[in-house]
């Protein structure tokens, strides 16, 4: 038998014959395409039951209940928690991007100490014994040393028990240098005492105001407890509210006003002053709420009358005239301070001058009106007995000089730490402990600050991300995020009422990571003495349970606490702080002849939390493109620089030098150039880091002489095409 | 018979005797038998080797006898199976609905000892594969057929509820379908309701109980936004 | 058992989006983001690229400084009912992977059944169809908050907004076990109706009169569904997209960027539409 070539063909044949009438083919066709339609390298999410788990969000001081959507074990979703008093239901972009901060790669995964050179990112991991014998054996030498005073503490707030828990470690260690991030509470506190004569902060009855004059505060834009902000927008707009927004810039906030009216950047203060001067003149003014306004009444009526104004502000005088007569006749009228989302500070002058507007209305603690309320006080602990070692170190001056001399009033003057260690302090730092707070990011002059953090000899960061001021660290002690621990979380933020959150896990902790509460109270116990004797709680829940007291039961069931008849600081006020000067921006105006002033934008966090993912991918391709970051500048001011939509060019301060790109932006006062704040991260991943230009490295603080605090609202600049 | 035509029938006659004496004899028969050899080697490679390269077997972490449980919870398949609070369905139990009767072993089987001690006392969930998992863009609603149309659960499952012992979990290696619902008949016969679950089953049967409705601007049938997600 | 043709009267889902309350913040797009499982890649700025099932466009007045206004504007999947449903991207898909469902008025895309012809997508007006030009990749450990209602797309797929189907999908189960027929208003509500801080979305049956999106938009049914409140307006109406999302504002020039208009037209004032 000898198989030749017509054999084999039909061998083939047969076999072809064959195959088509096997499933093979066919089969196989099916198989590949169903293959294809669902790559087996998709992922396919793990199905489950779903619950849903409240707890109250903390990556903003807004204090928003959240509903946690769960799959069995698995975070999915964030959603507003319905019927909460804050944000019943809706939540914000930030709050919707929890998830990825929760699971993000950024995360500090377990201790971790320096093995490089400061900043070169070079860690090795090692146990959470390691650590705490590394923080006690480093404070315990210190101390001994009597150089208690020479270790300080930078947290993101002072109002909740786990900041508390860190005043009360540095007070039984015996040092007197606790900070807390600037913000506009810092001014807010300040002024406060000065016109009510007490302790205490300001709320603002937004819901029932029927005329809001706000000066630059960004009311959509992040300001005071945003949800809450929108909502009453909303509501402004369904009841045809006038809302005039005085600013330089067309922010969100201005687009929702009714009226938007721009404003030499740095002058309202002088319009706040000028509308009551119009008030007063026109005996529209209340002034049953105002003492000490006799003696002032020439002065204000000398200085600030419209004409004056009109030449500060830039704004016409019949309409300073129009804008006064309208918020005064209104019933509940309502200024609003802080600009943009109030995370810095503004001179005393221009908050003593919007308050004292509202006072004039007769509108104080009245519905519709501005508050003045004391801050929940619910942490009711024994006084720390001070052995000698920490009361010789708390005899010691602060290193930024908050409560001495010329800043008797201020408790932190957390913007003058870096000059402090740069070689103007008192003593030198040798430990900084950094918990909530990202100062190598949002401090102003940013690289002042590095090169300051550069100069500690010892760093530990307890924050729960590979930020900034982590990368600056020796000592890595990873603390939880939000939605793995217990947290109690006062509400401040401009609201009418005494409120307290309660933070709850919702997952089991994702990391190596341990509760900061739990690490102060285990590092305390650790060091022994006094300081051990400070901490008399097994743990930190049993510490969270017992200081909530009565409150425990409610904060555990509806996961928030109200008081509703909370009793004002006081009833009226006594006029203060207007002589304070005006704070103005650095830079002379020949060699700057711009002004850069930095805008705050609802999708950047700008302050401690990175951006996440999301985020960043809604911000507008005018903001960012590529690494690129925009400055928004007027078309007219852009073409006498020669420069079109999309160029490029170097933006120059006093402070420093950047690549941007231009926006152009008819919503912006010629002259002026606007950034968003938040960008250019230099530490996090891919996603978030080398982003467009952090604004904060161009402009450097300028001290409101009467209160110590940085109150810069922007910096002389020059821009040239690139 | 025309000129023509004989010379085209010699021409005929030519050629086939031309062929026959160049071909040796029984030449045509090893032709036969090579198509035969091709085409029945091709059929076993199809029908048997194939499904069993296409289809992979894995065993269950544990042998899980329905017919035992159903007749000690009660309540039929409910009593394990059931809806959720917000209309989902629960598949298979997890460790913890287990646990309710199984803290402690019942019984003396192997697998019973095992399962104590390596998943309740551990608490870990039982990796158990589903014979029934849909492709992850199907959205399959059982209290839509349950409730809504009342139907048995046969009609999808079979008599797994009668089975005493986890029969071999087979899944396609080219899809990773479960062979339950990709068609347990390799030439996609059907012989039960059961015996496979794609798309066009879901058809057949929402046809057969008349339930096809014409929301579909495409295709004048079931819109696909109703089973896929 | 007995054929029904659609369970009841059919529905007809859809959006009135106040313009005056939304700040243009973005919650709406992340929250659509986490809802979906809508994938993010390091770099996000070409938008063309980037996959936003909802996107917020902002319109200026044109008006040089101190009078120019800005406004913001979402636009998920507008929902096209076209002419008896035929939208413009299911009217040119060949793969049958996008359908209209008389039953719901939503446009769906499987996207299992799409091969990435992209025609869709030049049909589209709204841009608001996004191609997969790579396969989804999420930073290691964020794939723990995938939600399993949404299945994850591929590389070479086509995907837009469906309105979060699924969640109707979920009310469904829910009406089913407590045996109602329909789902009420609050059981499906979008992701980003939800999540609005400023309230400014409002969603449901624009046929159900007890729904608030039917009470806001008052749809004309004899006029193309173009809405009676003078206020509103759709996108590209005279287009005949016939959309299911409308706009509201009391700001004329933010009216008059919703379609193209000759000088002398006004809105609100022009002839009938016809089919």
């Amino acid at each position: 038998m000898k198989v030749d070539r017509r054999s084999f063909l039909s061998f083939v044949i047969g076999g072809a014959a064959g195959t088509a009438l096997s499933p093979l083919p066919w089969k196989l066709m099916d198989d590949s395409s169903i293959w294809s339609q669902m790559w087996p390298w998709t992922p396919v999410p793990p199905d489950g039951e779903v619950v849903y788990e409240d707890s109250t969000c903390t990556l903003c001081p807004g204090g928003c209940g959240i509903s946690v959507r769960k799959v069995d074990s698995r975070a999915v979703k964030i959603e507003g928690q319905s019927g909460h008093p804050v944000n019943d239901g809706s939540i914000c972009i930030l709050g919707l991007s929890g998830l990825q901060m929760l699971y993000g790669p950024t995360r500090i995964k377990s201790p971790m100490k320096r093995i490089g050179e400061r900043g070169e990112g070079k860690w090795q991991k090692i146990s959470w014994d390691e650590a705490f014998a590394i923080l006690t054996e480093k404070l315990t030498d210190i101390r001994d040393k009597g150089e208690a005073h020479t270790v300080a503490a930078l947290a993101g707030s002072d109002s909740g028990t786990v900041p508390a828990l860190i005043q009360r470690f540095m007070a039984a260690y015996g040092s007197p240098n606790f900070m807390r991030s600037p913000s506009y509470r810092d001014v807010d506190e300040l002024t406060v005492k000065a016109l009510f004569g007490a302790d205490g902060r300001t709320g603002f009855d937004v819901e029932n105001a029927d005329y809001v004059l706000s000066f630059g505060s960004g009311f959509v834009d992040g300001w005071g407890s945003p949800v809450r902000m929108f909502k009453a927008a909303s509501l402004w707009k369904e009841k045809d509210i006038p809302v005039v927004q005085v600013e330089p810039r067309l922010s969100n906030s201005a687009a929702k006003a009714t009226r938007w009216i721009p404003i030499n950047p740095g002058t309202e203060a002088d319009l706040a002053l000028g509308i009551a001067a119009v008030m007063v003149a026109n005996g529209i003014a209340d002034t049953g709420d105002v003492s000490g306004l006799s003696g002032w009444e020439n002065d204000l009526l000398a200085n600030y009358e419209p004409q004056k104004v009109a030449q500060t502000t830039g704004i016409d005088a019949a309409v300073i005239v129009e804008v006064a007569k309208g918020f005064a006749r209104a019933d509940r009228p309502l200024a609003l301070c802080g600009r943009g989302k109030a995370q810095t500070a503004v001179s005393l002058r221009e908050t003593a001058a919007v308050y004292i507007l509202n006072a004039l209305t007769g509108n104080i603690n009245q519905e519709g009106g501005m508050w003045a309320i004391p801050e929940a006080d619910y942490i009711q602990w024994p006084d720390v007995a001070t052995d000698n070692l920490a009361s010789a170190g708390l005899d010691q001056p602060r290193l930024d000089g908050a409560g001495t001399g010329k800043y008797t009033d201020a408790r932190y003057l957390t913007n003058r730490l870096a000059d402090s260690v740069n070689g103007g302090g008192p003593y030198p730092l040798q430990v900084l402990l950094v918990a909530g707070a990202n100062p190598c990011h949002y401090l102003p002059d940013t690289q002042h600050v590095k090169a300051a953090f550069a100069r500690i000899p010892f760093i530990v960061s307890f924050s729960s991300f590979q930020d900034e001021t982590a990368a600056m660290a020796d000592l890595l002690m990873p603390d939880h995020v939000y939605l793995e621990r217990y947290e109690d979380v006062p509400v401040g933020a401009g609201l009418v009422q005494q409120m307290i959150g309660l933070s709850k896990p919702v997952v089991s902790p994702q990391f190596n990571t341990r509760h900061l509460g739990e690490v102060l109270i285990m590092t305390a116990k650790a060091m022994g003495g006094s300081i051990a004797d400070a901490f008399p709680w097994d743990d930190y829940e049993t510490c969270l349970e017992e200081t909530l007291a009565e409150k425990w039961d409610t904060l555990m069931e509806t996961g928030v606490w109200v008081r509703a008849d909370t009793d004002p600081v006081a009833g009226s006020i006594q006029l203060a702080g207007l002589d304070a000067p005006a704070v103005q921006a650095e830079g002379d105006v020949n060699s700057f002849p711009l002004l850069l002033v930095p805008y705050d934008s609802i999708q950047l966090t700008s302050g401690y939390m990175g951006e996440a993912p999301f985020m960043i991918k809604a911000v507008s391709d005018t903001v960012i493109q590529g690494t690129d970051g925009f400055i928004e500048i007027n078309p007219l001011t852009a073409s006498g620089v020669g420069l079109g939509e999309g160029d490029r060019a170097t933006l120059t301060t006093p402070r420093g030098e950047a690549l941007v790109r231009v926006h152009l932006f008819e919503g912006i006062q010629p002259g002026v150039l606007a950034m968003v704040r938040g960008l250019g991260h230099t530490a996090y991943d891919g996603y978030l880091a080398g982003k467009g230009v952090n604004v904060n490295e161009l402009i450097g603080p300028v001290e409101d002489p009467s209160t110590g605090f940085d109150a810069a609202w922007g910096i002389r600049a020059k821009l040239d095409k690139a | 018979m025309s000129t023509l035509d004989e010379k085209a029938k010699a021409g005929m006659e030519d050629h086939a005797a031309h062929g026959s004496d160049a071909k040796e004899s029984g030449a045509g028969g090893f032709i036969i038998l090579f198509f035969i050899i091709g085409f029945a080697a091709s059929m076993v490679l199809g029908w048997v080797i194939f499904p069993k390269l296409l289809y992979s077997q894995k065993q269950q972490p544990l042998n899980f006898n329905h017919a035992l449980h159903v007749e000690e919870v009660g309540e039929g398949c409910e009593g394990c199976h059931y809806f959720r609070e917000d209309g989902s369905f629960s598949g298979i139990p997890k460790l913890a609905q287990c646990t309710e009767c199984h803290e402690e072993p019942m019984g003396d089987t192997e697998d019973e000892a095992t399962f104590v001690e390596q998943y309740v006392a551990k608490e870990r969930e039982v990796p158990w594969l589903s014979y029934s998992r849909q492709p992850d863009c199907v959205f399959f609603s059982h209290s839509a057929h349950v409730i809504g149309a009342k139907m048995d659960c046969v009609v999808c499952h079979g008599h797994i509820g009668e089975s005493e012992v986890s029969r071999p979990y087979e899944y396609n290696r080219i899809t990773g379908y479960s062979r339950d619902i990709w068609g347990k008949d390799i030439a996609g016969l059907k012989k039960n309701s059961w015996d496979r679950m794609k798309m066009d089953d879901c058809a057949q049967c929402h046809k057969e109980a008349g339930m096809i409705h014409t929301s579909s601007v495409q295709t004048d049938r079931d819109a696909c936004f109703v089973c896929h997600k | 058992m007995k054929q029904a043709q659609t369970h009841g009267t059919p529905m007809k889902y859809g959006m009135a989006i106040d313009l005056d309350k939304c700040t243009g913040c973005g919650a709406c797009m992340v929250a659509c983001m986490a809802e979906n499982n809508i994938p993010f890649k390091e770099d996000e700025s070409d938008k063309r690229v980037s996959i936003t099932w909802m996107r917020i466009f902002k319109l200026t007045n044109g008006k040089s400084f101190p009078d120019s206004d800005i406004c913001y504007l979402p636009r998920p999947c507008q929902h096209c009912e076209g002419h008896e449903g035929h939208s413009p991207c299911v009217s040119v898909c060949p793969a049958t992977a996008t359908d209209y469902s008389r039953e719901t008025g939503i446009v769906s895309q499987i996207v299992t059944r799409c091969f990435g012809c992209r025609y869709c997508m030049g049909a589209c007006p709204y841009h608001a169809r996004y191609f997969n030009w790579w396969d989804p990749v999420w930073p290691d450990g964020m794939e723990k908050y995938l939600s399993p209602d949404v299945s994850p797309r591929m590389r070479g797929v086509v995907e837009k907004c469906s309105f979060c189907f699924h969640r109707y999908q979920l009310a469904k189960n829910k009406a089913y076990l407590d045996g109602e027929r329909r789902v009420p208003e609050a059981a499906y509500q979008t992701a980003c109706t939800q999540a609005c801080p400023a309230g400014a979305i409002v969603f449901g049956d624009l046929n159900n009169p007890e729904h608030q999106v039917h009470q806001i938009v008052k749809p004309d049914s004899n006029n193309g569904n173009r809405s009676r409140n003078p206020k509103a307006f759709r996108l590209l109406e005279r287009t005949g997209t016939n959309t299911k999302v409308y706009y509201l504002s009391s700001r004329e020039w933010v009216r008059r960027a919703g379609d193209n208009y000759l000088a002398h037209e006004k809105t609100g004032q022009l002839a009938k539409l016809h089919h």
